[in-house]
């Protein structure tokens, strides 16, 4: 399509601009994807250069070395040692000599390695089936442990992780040897040991700082992700729960079932439940935004007094711990509550619901949707409020004045400028906001104690007992919980789809959102 | 313009602007007003039914009958309410150390120091926030049951989860660590100061509303969280908190003995919590605009 | 295109704060007048109680003849450049520039043709789908007056729009607002505390202090005829000299006697001073740097002094010399008047000797600080 030039499309009206960029959007999806896939593309291709160069560079490093630099293609350190950096030297060596222990021993990383069977369908993590026994002697069956499934993945990972981590650690010390010789060769002073420690607090600050954090992050997040993936291509669950039954590779029959939309699959269940999902951040975010920014503008209005007071009011309900709260104000509106027994004695009820025999708002789906939307904005205004304050105070006051001689008033002052201010400022924290939501376990679980029940069709989707309000969050947890029905292959999966919606979203708002893009624009 | 529409909007704007802005504002006090009404309703309800002495139900009347301290005594002496008090509040303080020292650290060196792989490490955080962090919780289980850190010993099990990625939460403080000048850093560095004294000499000193921000987020957390906690506790009195200890009382089996017994548990945990919390509230009130106008 | 007067205007902030005293001007139709006055002086209270976005104590302001006390600024029809531009950061260049004319629901092809127009003559064509997150300092400063340009209001305010600026983007933009002012032809109130500005846009310029006018006056006016001290100090740069000295009458000849030097008062001043019957007394006196010049030592008239700076700028010399008490003059020698040699001379430490003609001579009341001869 042909595109304007600034000024023509300037001259366009509202309606006409309007059209003109919602034909340029939908002109663009195609440029969009195909923008990812080159970006996937060069990714690769960068990949295949790099990964050449580096060949190539070992190549060099190798022929051109000298005899030291040679031998530490096999010993670790060896060329730290002979420049005299000592102390990399004997870290780098202590390394090859654990990993190598590691490895060989009896029970060690080819062992685990060896049993799990990797990515064959049908074939099952760990090799020995653990089963009874019949002891003749003492009359009874007694137990012989096999494998047990989730440590032989466990182990598996953490050799696979070990490998990589030996395969780096070889390429960086190679590299090192070669700056070595090429500064002693140009005649400057290797850096000492001490000099590494003490770049420790100052060129190599982040270092110090980082390891901590990032070993939590690599111990208790990106491993545990990576392990739960791979349960999702596994068939484990309580029946199969790795010890008294070894699970198996399944490939993508998980997959299948979570997609099948027919009797039996989980399609249904997870339709609905996704729409919901969907719907419910939705409106968890926006009737929190807005009414939240209006709430803000009203105590911050001229003229208004205490404006502490109203504050701390709504600060209150942050500070009270979530699950009294939400626990309280979930047993106000049951049919035995103060609010619900009010409900049912003024027949403020529906008369459907009733006919239904459904006595509280929580046992009818709609209702109890649209309760727990209406509660969650009781919890969630106190926090824009407090946002949308401090924004409200950043408005420069003279943006107000202008306008006054622009000629707004009051209601096009909010409109025009207020508004459109805080979307721009706060768009990047409506996208966190909308993610959180999709996670909110606390409200739904806490206020809906798992009712309304959906239909026994669909409802009980993956052996759990769904809700009309559950969430995909939700819906996790319940399929986690230790019981016959729990489902841990189903659980990866639906924490995948999670990260799935997320991404995607959070690719599409990142496009449109300008704002998004440079954390450097706030300087 | 002529005299006699100028006379007309003198007219409008002179005495009606004050007028409107008379109703406006009566307006806007009854509103807020009534959200005040809405937003005590809940925790005034239950400050007064934990006095409940007649009935230890729901009744369908607010104001009790007979005032008394009777649930407060039971909470204290029948159940395990103080056990699980003692753990939160130990998981608490613990937490908030912990997870500020981590949290500091990653925020710090995200906003202030520039390295190689520096964007990467940001993605990479970034889309491993994505999956939801109950996911990781299944394989943390297994191994803390190895381990032995579920059960009667879950509070130290749950401080390690709090705690351990807790680095990923870094955009708040990131975003307020942006907001102090780089060249403060950089005069520093001209006088001699390495980046580990810049970062103590210089920027803690400067960061005391982002640390306390950060040390009472940490320190709320295990007060509210029910998900994590009930899997690692995995309905162990003795390693409970408080949410997932009360939880149970609200059952349908449980909730007409324990109903009112629940209401003077909230009160004394909200209590505490809240008086530090409204203590604090300006360096919250700090943290939360800082970091959400950051992004 | 109207005329703006001001009555009696008086701002009092709380209970007794006053901000602006007993203002009264006559702004007559497509003139531009300058407030300038040091910060606090009230001169940006005024312009703002013009627009309205201050109330008005007491006193009256009409625009065209009408008084618009209680109007809204939007009633007023005026436009007004703010300080920090004020642009709205959500809007794109052209929507900030037809912000106005869209909440008075002007037809679109008007609105772009207004807009266009004036981004033409301000050369900021380009930028108009830009935010103004992403224009420089000098083109956001465009974009606030290209905002106030499309109105085509009968008064054109502007609050020191100027200073946010880098010393040569002020110049050149100077230079544009006199331009521009060629291409519409309104009434103009700008407000700086720049006496530069002042000296080179203004019609006339309003010197103000304490929220007081001292003098309402053309560029000449104030330059030459300053009402007192304040006004001779504020006005020029640098700033004026000025001894305190006396004023001696012998036999009908006046002298002034700084620093042992004693200068007879001859021609104009010595008639304005005769015809004011002015008798022997303490005064201050006053002479501009660029009005000293150099004497030779044993001239009577002559002043010596010691140079401690020496500041060369190019097309003229400035030189810091001091009396002997520790009194600082400034001198501008035109660097042409100077050979080598003498520039050798004016270093740090040396003597000059310094002079000037009666005609340049200001003479101010010792204890009033008024001029003399006004």
């Amino acid at each position: 399509m042909k595109r304007l030039n600034d000024l023509e499309y300037l001259k366009l009206n509202r309606l006409q601009a309007f059209l003109y960029k919602l034909k340029l959007f939908f002109c663009a999806i195609p440029g969009f994807f195909k923008g990812i896939g080159l970006a996937i593309l060069n990714f690769f291709k960068n990949c295949g250069l790099a990964i050449k160069n580096e060949f190539k560079d070992i190549f060099t490093t190798f022929t051109k070395g000298n005899w030291a630099v040679k031998l530490s293609f096999f010993i670790f350190g060896f060329g730290n040692l002979y420049y005299g950096q000592i102390m990399r030297g004997l870290l780098f060596l202590l390394f090859e000599v654990v990993f190598i222990g590691y490895m060989l021993l009896p029970s060690g990383g080819i062992y685990w390695l060896s049993k799990g069977n990797w990515f064959q369908t049908g074939a099952t993590v760990g090799t020995v089936q653990g089963g009874f026994q019949y002891d003749p002697i003492f009359d009874v069956d007694y137990w012989v442990g096999g494998d047990d499934s989730v440590k032989v993945l466990l182990y598996g990972l953490l050799t696979i992780i070990f490998i990589i981590a030996f395969i780096y650690t070889w390429r960086l010390q190679v590299k090192q040897c070669r700056i070595c010789m090429d500064i002693t060769a140009k005649g400057k002073r290797v850096r000492s040991g001490k000099d590494d420690l003490k770049s420790l607090l100052d060129d190599q600050f982040h270092k110090t700082l980082l390891a901590l954090p990032i070993t939590g992050i690599l111990v208790f997040t990106v491993l545990p992700i990576i392990y739960m993936v791979l349960i999702a291509f596994t068939s484990y669950d309580a029946a199969h729960d790795g010890y008294a039954n070894l699970f198996s590779w399944v490939g993508l029959e998980n997959f299948n079932e979570m997609f099948n939309f027919g009797k039996g699959g989980l399609g249904l269940a997870f339709g609905e439940i996704l729409s919901w999902t969907l719907m419910w951040a939705f409106f968890a975010t926006f009737t929190n935004y807005f009414l939240g920014m209006f709430v803000a503008i009203m105590i911050n209005k001229k003229g208004i007094k205490i404006k502490k007071f109203w504050r701390t009011v709504l600060v209150m309900t942050i500070a009270v711990p979530q699950f009294v709260s939400l626990l309280y104000v979930s047993k106000l509106f049951d049919s035995s509550g103060i609010i619900g027994k009010l409900l049912i004695n003024w027949n403020l009820l529906p008369q459907s619901m009733v006919d239904a025999n459904q006595m509280s708002l929580w046992q009818n789906p709609l209702t109890a949707r649209i309760l727990v939307i209406v509660i969650n904005i009781w919890v969630g205004i106190p926090h824009i409020m407090l946002m949308a304050t401090g924004i409200l105070m950043n408005i420069p006051q003279d943006l107000y004045e202008s306008s006054r001689i622009d000629g707004a008033n009051t209601i096009q002052q909010y409109t025009k400028i207020t508004l459109p201010y805080m979307m721009f400022v706060m768009g990047p924290y409506l996208l966190t906001s909308f993610v959180n939501n999709l996670n909110n376990f606390n409200v739904i679980y806490l206020l809906t104690n798992n009712s309304p029940l959906l239909n026994t069709q669909i409802g009980s989707a993956g052996g759990v007992s769904v809700s009309h309000t559950d969430l995909l969050i939700t819906w996790l947890y319940k399929m986690t919980l230790n019981s016959a029905e729990t489902k841990y292959y189903l659980a990866s999966i639906i924490g995948i789809l999670v990260f799935v919606v997320v991404a995607v979203l959070s690719l599409i708002v990142y496009n449109v959102i300008p704002s998004t893009k440079n954390e450097e624009d706030y300087r | 313009m002529n005299n006699y529409q100028l006379k007309k909007r003198l007219r409008k704007s002179g005495l009606g602007a004050k007028a409107s802005r008379r109703i406006g504002n009566t307006a806007v006090y009854i509103v807020l007003i009534l959200i005040t009404v809405i937003w005590l309703f809940p925790l005034f309800g239950l400050v007064l039914e934990s006095f409940r002495v007649e009935a230890t139900s729901q009744q369908s009347y607010l104001w009790p009958k007979k005032f008394g301290w009777d649930n407060y005594v039971r909470l204290f002496t029948k159940t395990d309410f103080p056990i699980w008090f003692k753990n939160t509040a130990i998981m608490g303080i613990a937490t908030a150390v912990l997870q500020t020292f981590f949290v500091l650290c990653m925020s710090y060196v995200l906003s202030r120091l520039r390295f190689k792989g520096r964007k990467g490490l940001m993605n990479i955080m970034l889309i491993l926030g994505m999956f939801p962090g109950f996911l990781t919780m299944i394989l943390i289980y297994k191994v803390f049951s190895d381990l032995g850190l579920t059960m009667q010993n879950a509070p130290i099990g749950l401080i390690i989860v709090y705690c351990a990625s807790s680095g990923m939460g870094y955009y708040v403080s990131k975003g307020f660590f942006d907001t102090i000048p780089k060249s403060l850093d950089e005069a520093a560095r001209v006088d001699g100061a390495t980046r580990w004294q810049v970062f103590y000499k210089v920027i803690m000193p400067l960061s005391k509303p982002i640390i306390i921000y950060t040390v009472l987020m940490g320190f709320m957390n295990p007060w509210g969280d029910f998900m994590m906690a009930s899997y690692i506790i995995h309905e162990n009195s003795a390693g409970m908190n408080v949410a997932v200890g009360v939880y149970e009382w609200l059952s349908k089996t449980m909730v007409n003995s324990n109903y009112t017994m629940f209401c003077a548990a909230g009160v004394v945990v909200a209590v505490p919590v809240t008086a530090v919390f409204l203590m604090l509230q300006k360096y919250y009130v700090e943290g939360v605009t800082g970091g959400a106008v950051k992004g | 295109m109207a005329s703006v007067k001001l009555t009696n205007v008086k701002k009092i902030y709380g209970k007794d704060v006053v901000a602006v005293n007993d203002f009264n001007l006559d702004i007559a139709d497509k003139e531009f007048i300058v407030f300038v006055g040091p910060s606090g002086c009230g001169k940006s209270t005024t312009l703002r109680m013009i627009a309205g976005l201050e109330d008005i104590s007491e006193g009256t302001v009409e625009i065209d003849g009408v008084v618009v006390n209680d109007l809204q600024p939007r009633d007023r029809d005026i436009a007004m450049v703010f300080q920090n531009y004020a642009l709205y950061p959500h809007l794109t260049v052209f929507e900030n520039m037809a912000f106005s004319l869209r909440l008075k629901k002007v037809p679109q092809d008007e609105v772009y043709e207004r807009v266009v127009n004036a981004a033409e003559i301000l050369g900021i064509t380009e930028y108009l789908t830009r935010k103004p997150r992403a224009l420089s300092g000098g083109q956001r400063q465009r974009v606030a007056i290209g905002r106030a340009m499309v109105r085509d209001s009968k008064v054109f305010l502007m609050d020191e729009p100027l200073s946010n600026l880098d010393a040569k983007l002020r110049n050149q933009m100077r230079a544009e607002i006199i331009l521009l002012r060629q291409k519409i032809n309104t009434t103009f109130i700008y407000v700086t505390h720049d006496q530069t500005e002042a000296m080179t846009l203004g019609d006339r310029i309003v010197i103000m202090k304490d929220g007081l006018i001292q003098q309402v006056g053309t560029p000449t006016e104030v330059f030459d005829m300053p009402v007192n001290l304040f006004v001779a100090e504020f006005i020029g740069a640098p700033k004026m000299n000025t001894f305190k000295t006396n004023l001696v009458c012998e036999n009908g000849k006046y002298y002034v006697t700084p620093y042992g030097a004693k200068i007879e008062v001859t021609g104009k001043k010595a008639e304005m001073l005769k015809e004011r019957n002015i008798s022997s007394q303490e005064i201050i006196l006053g002479v501009r740097p660029e009005h000293l010049t150099l004497a030779e030592k044993n001239d009577p008239a002559a002043i010596p002094c010691t140079v401690k700076v020496n500041e060369m700028m190019g097309s003229e010399l400035h030189l810091h010399v001091y009396e002997d008490n520790g009194d600082k003059l400034i001198v501008r020698v035109p660097t042409v008047s100077l050979d080598d040699e003498q520039r050798k001379e004016m270093v740090f430490g040396s003597t000059i000797h310094v002079t000037f003609e009666s005609k340049v001579m200001h003479f101010f009341d010792a204890e009033t600080e008024r001029n003399l001869l006004v």
